[in-house]
């Protein structure tokens, strides 16, 4: 009872309070409903249009007989333009307004298509949009050869401009950087090059060294002792390389057939085949485009290397030389790339105390 | 210039700033971002994939995204472009051989559109070595006096390793960066 009154009182109020409101309201429904008045007359007096125009108002046929007939009109029409162009010079300027003609048909053709498009064949609606593509596409070309017309453009602008001194730009930079290159590459840091059958051992007793290269060596037999700030190995065959630890990194590209002991902070593979890597690591050695590359625990011994191990940070065992991650292979089962060396296979404890440091080249007996 | 103010005045009140790490592989971009934020650095991983870290650096909040170098996902650096304010280009200053395709790397890089307004510190890190190359030779191999006159850009030797330069690296870039992103105060 309470409520029934409650809803009465508040309706009542509304009506008597807001008279602005309910004025507001009125003045809604009447621009609604003339809105509405002039959409119903659009859309009458289109489809009357349309209707004039199409006598067979929604069928298949008969548009797409209407349309082919379009088609067929702007093609001549388009022929004509070309064999006029073609044929003398005076009669561009009379084609101009003719082509404006015949693209104001092909948008009406679109326009046909558009409004009759809720009835036709997805397939017809396609073939008819891009029978209208085409078409425009023709008219384009009609514009181009026959009143060819200097366009803005920034590309022409820039090619005509630019083209020459970019080539210039290419010439130098790479003259620049190969003089740069070279010139560094002559300067050189320190290592082992361009080697082929020799027994090389290194000594470093002192400070630990810089950067130290082996690059280009064929069945060679490397042996360094001491401490390394960095290691890069690139293009080695048939090679078996020995060293101490290394502080930093140790970069390997392009490598076949060898046998490698290393010890380093991180170890980056590059390109290597059918090679064994024994090594101790304090991080997880990566490879990146390897395939049958095995892995092996670190077994180097000379005098001083427990030392030198300890005082890079690698005395102790950490086992990721057998966790390798395979860039290219980034899934969650074992990369077909890699594998660990089975123990029995293991090369024994390499002990290089007694060499003695030497650099000649002698032939190896093997 | 709508757009451009808002982003302005969004970044002004968080004073925020997106940092880009990139270089070749084994050039110490991880290295480099652990050592300022008095990380160890004694065991990192090659970067398979990346690490983003937020430091506060002054009054800025650094977002620092570290991408992996390897040539595998090199390609996958593009997915990290927008909205880069300063990008840091790392050098291995050791590595003499590889120098030409750090040349074209960054060359490459460089040509992004959505990264043509952001400052760039390059880092000749690895100083720590002995022998290596100098911040200028570095200069000159990479060619960076050819570079578009409009990039800011500065290059400073380094060390991961002992930290030494790398905050006055990261000194210049920030103010460079400020002193375009938000009104000097």
């Amino acid at each position: 009872m309470e409520d029934e009154e409650v809803e009465k009182t508040r309706a009542s109020s509304m009506e008597v309070q807001d008279p602005i409101a309910q004025k507001k309201h009125a003045a809604m429904l009447e621009r609604l409903s003339n809105l509405h008045q002039s959409r119903l007359q659009q859309s009458t007096s289109r489809r009357s249009a349309t209707d004039s125009s199409s006598p067979a108002f929604e069928s298949v046929h008969s548009f797409l007989a209407r349309f082919s007939d379009a088609k067929r009109s702007l093609e001549a029409e388009l022929r004509r333009f070309h064999a006029l162009a073609a044929s003398s010079g005076d009669a561009k300027s009379q084609i101009r307004p003719d082509l404006e003609k015949a693209s104001a048909a092909i948008s009406d053709l679109e326009r046909q298509v558009a409004e009759n498009s809720y009835f036709l064949p997805p397939y017809e609606v396609r073939s008819s949009l891009k029978t209208i593509a085409e078409l425009k596409e023709s008219v384009e070309s009609a514009y181009a050869d026959i009143l060819p017309r200097k366009k803005f453009s920034f590309r022409s602008k820039a090619s005509s401009n630019k083209v020459p001194t970019v080539v210039v730009q290419g010439a130098e930079e790479i003259i620049v950087s190969d003089d740069a290159n070279s010139k560094l590459i002559a300067r050189g840091s320190p290592g082992l090059r361009d080697l082929q059958n020799a027994v090389l051992v290194k000594h470093f007793s002192g400070e630990v060294e810089g950067d130290f290269t082996l690059a280009d060596l064929h069945s060679c037999e490397v042996y360094l002792k001491g401490r390394f700030g960095a290691l890069f190995i690139h293009r080695l065959r048939n090679c078996r390389i020995f060293a101490g630890p290394v502080i930093g990194s140790v970069l390997i590209e392009e490598v076949n057939d060898c046998l490698f002991m290393l010890a380093s902070h991180q170890i980056r593979i590059h390109q290597a085949k059918d090679s064994d890597f024994y090594l101790r690591v304090r991080t997880r050695p990566i490879i990146e485009d390897c395939s049958r590359v095995r892995f092996g625990p670190y077994r180097l011994c000379y005098d001083g290397i427990d030392e030198q191990l300890k005082e890079c940070g690698l005395h102790e065992e950490t086992g990721n030389w057998a966790s390798v991650d395979d860039f290219r292979w980034l899934r969650a089962v074992q990369s077909p790339n890699w594998c660990v060396i089975s123990e029995h296979e293991f090369v024994g404890v390499t002990d290089i105390s007694g060499l003695e440091e030497k650099n000649e080249i002698h032939g190896l007996s093997t | 210039m709508g757009l451009l103010s808002i982003i302005r005045k969004i970044k002004r009140k968080e004073k925020e700033m997106r940092i880009l790490m990139v270089g070749l592989d084994n050039s110490g971009k991880t290295t480099i971002v652990l050592k300022i934020n008095g990380e160890d650095t004694s065991v990192i991983s090659p970067t398979l994939g990346f690490n983003i870290k937020t430091i506060k650096y002054q009054k800025y909040s650094l977002n620092i995204w570290d991408v992996g170098g390897q040539k595998t996902i090199r390609s996958y650096w593009r997915n990290y472009f927008e909205q880069t304010d300063g990008l840091v280009w790392v050098v291995d200053s050791s590595d003499v051989r590889r120098l030409e395709d750090c040349r074209m790397e960054l060359a490459n890089l460089l040509k992004e559109e959505r990264l043509s307004g952001a400052s760039l510190l390059i880092f000749a890190n690895k100083q720590d070595i002995q022998g290596v190359l100098k911040p200028a030779e570095i200069a000159k191999a990479l060619n960076l006096d050819a570079m578009d006159k409009t990039r800011h850009w500065k290059i400073f030797g380094c060390s991961a390793y002992n930290g030494e330069g790398l905050l006055e690296g990261f000194d210049w870039l920030i103010q460079d960066i400020a002193s375009r992103i938000y009104v000097i105060d």
